[in-house]
């Protein structure tokens, strides 16, 4: 069921509708766990993935509960390793494929929501461990990993912020105003995902297949042709995924207000970021929060205290190696890594230029430097450029995605000759 | 309390390298030239050495929400002072 289907719509507005008429809060959480275990129900393809479901639920409840009261690093550890091995062989990522061979793939299992529930478990576990979450229930901690509004795609909200809702919310007493723009915000997030979104994509899967087309050689090479066609991808397809993510943001944030439920925006206008640091304080903001908060940190305090003498270089590297495990685990395919690999190399760049500056200029001369009007929107002009370079390569399939840049910078040459 | 926010402020001066920052439990990261979510970590080490303290992850990002400033920052110092 996805969240702009009508299923879910007509679904939002009964819940919508029934919570303010619960008063009593055992009700409502009874209401909203069968909600959720209705949710998740409709997404379980088989008795295996509800198998595998139930233990990578019960495996983090019973880490963070194990932790809370043995915060060792031994277990931690020990904890964190089973649990990549497990989403890395569930997720079935492609490198799998080139270790055990395809045989070894388990490809019948799959958890709704495995992405996003990854990142919730490790974020309770590490809190409890650290004594952060005071009083960890497994019903909360149920309705939290499944919370049918940010399943499947976000925004990744932190247990003590959905928790304050689950277990002291009084029913969603919003005004009539308050209700209307919630709608409202619904409706607009239908129109991104149903309307614009689908109409970017399917200019850019026109756009694509032509190039595909003239790379084969099943169309006839028209420069001019693929220039203006690879043009329309490049722009629509990065409009595309905006728009099908902030339309389905916009939804489940307004929906979860009808009930009471507070999540966290996951959007900034990100095109108008002036470096790649700045975008990804801007595009799926709790995704970058929490990969700043559990990966990059812990990985920047320990290496900068083992090496203080190059506490210069570590920043960038830190900053490259985030980037690059959060592009890979937006998905299991190769794209994806090169995807991290382009943002991981963004973000090195933007660190170490925005150094540069400091012990070139000062922390003055940055100051003027990041006030200065044409700078800034040369900066977002460049930066713009280099996101919509990398969202090209969530085409499945690298080779496809060096076919595509090729065919285009071959068509800027006079003259080229079309690839046989 | 005024004891431990000049002891910060002299950790500030020489994590920023800037001996003209002066705080006040209203300074927010705005407020200081520099202070992101990456000098703020090295801030946190700095302070977690000098006190012989430990943050929390949950600590270290919560500073970091909106609405935060030198004054939450000092009282988390505080209590751990206790």
């Amino acid at each position: 069921m996805k969240v702009c289907s009508l299923e879910f719509i007509l679904a939002l507005i009964l819940l919508s509708a029934i919570f303010p008429l619960l008063r009593r809060l055992r009700v409502r959480q009874v209401v909203f766990t069968l909600a959720n275990v209705g949710f998740v129900y409709s997404h379980l393809h088989n008795t295996q993935s509800l198998v595998a479901t139930t233990i990578f639920t019960l495996y983090g409840y019973a880490a963070a509960k194990l932790l809370s009261r043995r915060p060792r690093p031994g277990i931690f550890w020990a904890y964190l390793m089973g649990l990549l091995l497990s989403f890395v062989i569930l997720k079935n990522y492609a490198f799998l494929r080139v270790v055990v061979g395809p045989a070894g793939l388990v490809s019948s299992v799959q958890i709704v929501g495995l992405s996003y529930m990854l990142f919730r478990q490790i974020h309770v576990v590490v809190d409890s461990m650290q004594q952060q979450i005071p009083a960890l229930t497994f019903v909360g901690y149920f309705n939290y990993q499944m919370n049918l509004f940010a399943l499947l795609s976000g925004p990744i909200q932190r247990y003590p912020d959905f928790d304050a809702t689950w277990s002291s919310v009084s029913p969603a007493n919003l005004s009539r105003h308050q209700v209307l723009m919630a709608y409202m915000r619904v409706f607009a997030g239908v129109i991104k995902i149903a309307a614009l979104g689908a109409l970017a994509q399917w200019v850019a899967q026109d756009a694509t297949s032509y190039i595909d087309a003239v790379h084969a050689g099943n169309e006839a090479y028209d420069r001019w042709a693929i220039i203006g066609n690879f043009l329309l991808l490049y722009y629509l397809f990065p409009m595309y995924v905006y728009l099908n993510f902030a339309g389905h943001c916009d939804i489940v944030i307004a929906g979860g207000r009808l009930v009471g439920l507070n999540l966290p925006e996951n959007f900034r206008q990100p095109y108008i970021a002036r470096n790649m640091i700045d975008f990804w304080n801007r595009w799926h903001r709790t995704l970058s929060f929490f990969i700043r908060d559990y990966l990059f940190t812990p990985m920047y305090k320990a290496l900068v205290s083992r090496w203080p003498r190059h506490a210069s270089v570590v920043p960038a590297v830190c900053y490259f190696l985030a980037l690059w495990l959060a592009g890979v685990w937006h998905g299991s395919t190769w794209n994806f890594a090169v995807f991290g690999l382009l943002h991981g190399l963004g973000v090195f760049a933007a660190k170490t230029w925005e150094q540069r500056l400091v012990s070139a200029r000062g922390r003055k001369g940055l100051k003027r430097y990041l006030e200065s009007r044409t700078i800034r929107v040369a900066a977002i002009l460049v930066n713009v450029h280099f996101v919509c370079l990398t969202f090209l390569a969530f085409h499945p399939g690298v080779l496809r995605y060096w076919a595509i840049v090729k065919t285009f910078l071959g068509a800027l040459i006079p003259g080229h000759i079309a690839p046989r | 309390m005024n004891e431990l926010r000049n002891t910060f402020q002299g950790i500030m001066r020489e994590v920023f390298d800037d001996d003209d920052i002066v705080v006040s439990d209203s300074t927010t990261a705005e407020d200081v030239l520099g202070w992101d979510s990456l000098m703020h970590i090295n801030l946190i080490i700095a302070i977690e050495n000098h006190y012989s303290i430990k943050f929390a992850t949950a600590e270290i990002a919560g500073l970091q929400e909106d609405g935060q400033n030198v004054g939450t920052f000092l009282q988390l110092v505080a209590n751990k002072l206790k």
